[in-house]
């Protein structure tokens, strides 16, 4: 189980497994890309029952118009010795909703363990909603846990010194959110598939309303 | 003559909100010249700046500004950019994920699109933005760092004038560009300054220090306090003001 990248198209949804399990010494690193056009509820439950595995789940989301779509995570590290990193950045437009539920859990006896989570939302319009809850449940204590989420909006400032040098205020939006995304792409391991994915992901950003 | 006016600015009221900041500036410039503003800090000047290019934050509530014969005020920031109109921020903002070289590609072809021409050639971009780097003693690899993004605080400056070396403007306002240069940097944003100065461009240079102001010679030199420009003169007003501050002044 390598680099995995799940693409969901109006039309043609690539929905990921709803349960994968990672054993001894596997990792796994998924991505999911939701673009708009689509509403879908996305569960993604990982069981890491091996030591030294480690499992990345990233993902992207663009909502716009009536979309509504939900990314459900359920990390469950049940043995010592794994990691788990989650990284879920979207922007939603429209009068768009999105959810993101994300839940890690780490077993009694899973010692040393280590799981990250990040959900960054950027709201393009004032009729749009995201609603992000994460969920720790922590029962061993030798563990290192985070998480953290956010919902904002565009930086104005960025904005105005962009256009302060004649960038039009569109174009300036739009390198926002590409730049927004980017640490999302950057965990596709395939060069070519990422390039690709890239330019199409910022051709739907200049097709939604920012 | 009147045509030799580039910028003209009459009974400018503007503040935030219900806060007046500007009560009633007047200022006219005329092609090829240097004003400074000076000024104690909080009277206006960055506010000034700030409506001149138009951030959205700010309101004017009376007054109008003329540049080259047209209605500033009912320009947008991008459409003021690429009238010629710039200004180096006191305060550069970063842009994280954005590199040097994207951003200022975007920013000349955008100019160029608004103009009717086709985008630049990548060849020719690469070109001029290796020549004006190296105008400011920029290093190479600044070029792939994102914009400001852990600059130091000189770094920030000098990537303003390469800004402005790269947009060539006709009318600059370089707010507080000398404050947290060393000596050497000073000059260099001194030397960039002037090489970039012709008989059709002008600049506002807002300073709260001589320094620059002996590289950079004023033609005008303004005192701005509490939203109002209250004395005008020639250079002899630096001096007065390094002198005795700007209590003098009412
Ligand atoms: N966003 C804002 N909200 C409220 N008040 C503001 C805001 N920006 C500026 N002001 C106020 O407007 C006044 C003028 O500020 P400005 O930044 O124009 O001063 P300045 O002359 O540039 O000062 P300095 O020399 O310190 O840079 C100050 O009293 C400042 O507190
Ligand atoms: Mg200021």
């Amino acid at each position: 189980m390598a680099n995995e990248v799940y693409i969901l198209r109006p039309g043609s949804l690539r929905l990921p497994p709803e349960h994968v399990e990672v054993h001894d010494g596997e990792s796994l690193n998924m991505t999911v890309i939701v673009l708009p056009g689509v509403s879908a509820q996305i569960p993604l439950r990982v069981d890491v029952c091996g030591s030294n595995a480690s499992v990345t789940l990233n993902g992207l989301y663009l909502t716009d118009a009536s979309d509504n779509v939900s990314i459900i995570t359920d990390i469950r590290h049940t043995v010592s010795g794994s990691t788990s990193t989650q990284l879920f950045n979207g922007v939603a437009s429209g009068q768009s909703r999105f959810s993101f539920f994300g839940k890690i859990l780490i077993a009694q006896d899973a010692q040393k363990i280590e799981a990250y989570q990040t959900n960054r939302n950027i709201l393009l319009s004032q009729n749009a909603t995201v609603d992000t809850k994460p969920q720790l449940e922590i029962y061993a204590d030798d563990v290192k846990c985070s998480h953290g989420a956010t919902v904002g909006q565009l930086n104005a400032d960025e904005q105005f010194y962009m256009r302060s040098r004649g960038i039009p205020e569109v174009e300036a939006k739009v390198l926002q959110v590409i730049s927004f995304l980017s640490p999302v792409l950057a965990g596709i391991e395939d060069e070519s598939l990422r390039a690709s994915l890239a330019e199409e992901v910022e051709n739907e950003i200049r097709k939604m309303s920012v | 003559m009147a045509n030799d006016i580039l910028l003209e600015i009459k009974d400018l009221h503007a503040g935030i909100g219900e806060k007046e900041i500007l009560k009633g500036v007047n200022l006219t410039i005329r092609k090829g010249e240097i004003h400074a503003v000076m000024g104690p800090n909080g009277a206006g000047k960055s506010t000034l700046s700030a409506v001149l290019t138009g951030k959205p934050m700010y309101e004017v509530t009376s007054g109008s500004i003329t540049f080259m014969g047209k209605d500033l005020l009912s320009m947008s920031p991008e459409e003021r950019s690429w009238a010629g109109i710039f200004m180096s921020f006191q305060y550069p903002v970063e842009i994280p994920g954005v590199t040097i070289t994207n951003f200022m590609k975007t920013a000349i072809n955008a100019k160029r699109e608004a103009l009717g021409l086709e985008p630049m050639k990548a060849g020719d971009f690469l070109k001029l933005l290796k020549e004006k780097m190296a105008f400011v003693k920029m290093r190479p690899e600044f070029a792939k760092r994102e914009v400001n993004v852990g600059f130091s605080g000189g770094e920030k400056k000098r990537n303003e004038i390469f800004q402005m070396a790269m947009l060539e403007p006709k009318f600059s306002i370089l707010d507080e560009t000398d404050s947290g240069l060393d000596v050497d940097a000073l000059k260099i944003v001194a030397d960039g300054v002037n090489a970039l100065h012709t008989e059709e461009t002008s600049a506002i240079i807002i300073t709260h220090y001589q320094k620059l102001l002996e590289y950079v010679v004023p033609d005008v030199v303004h005192v701005l306090k509490a939203g109002r420009i209250v004395t005008t003169g020639g250079r002899e007003l630096v001096d007065a003001i390094e002198k005795n501050g700007f209590d003098q002044f009412q």
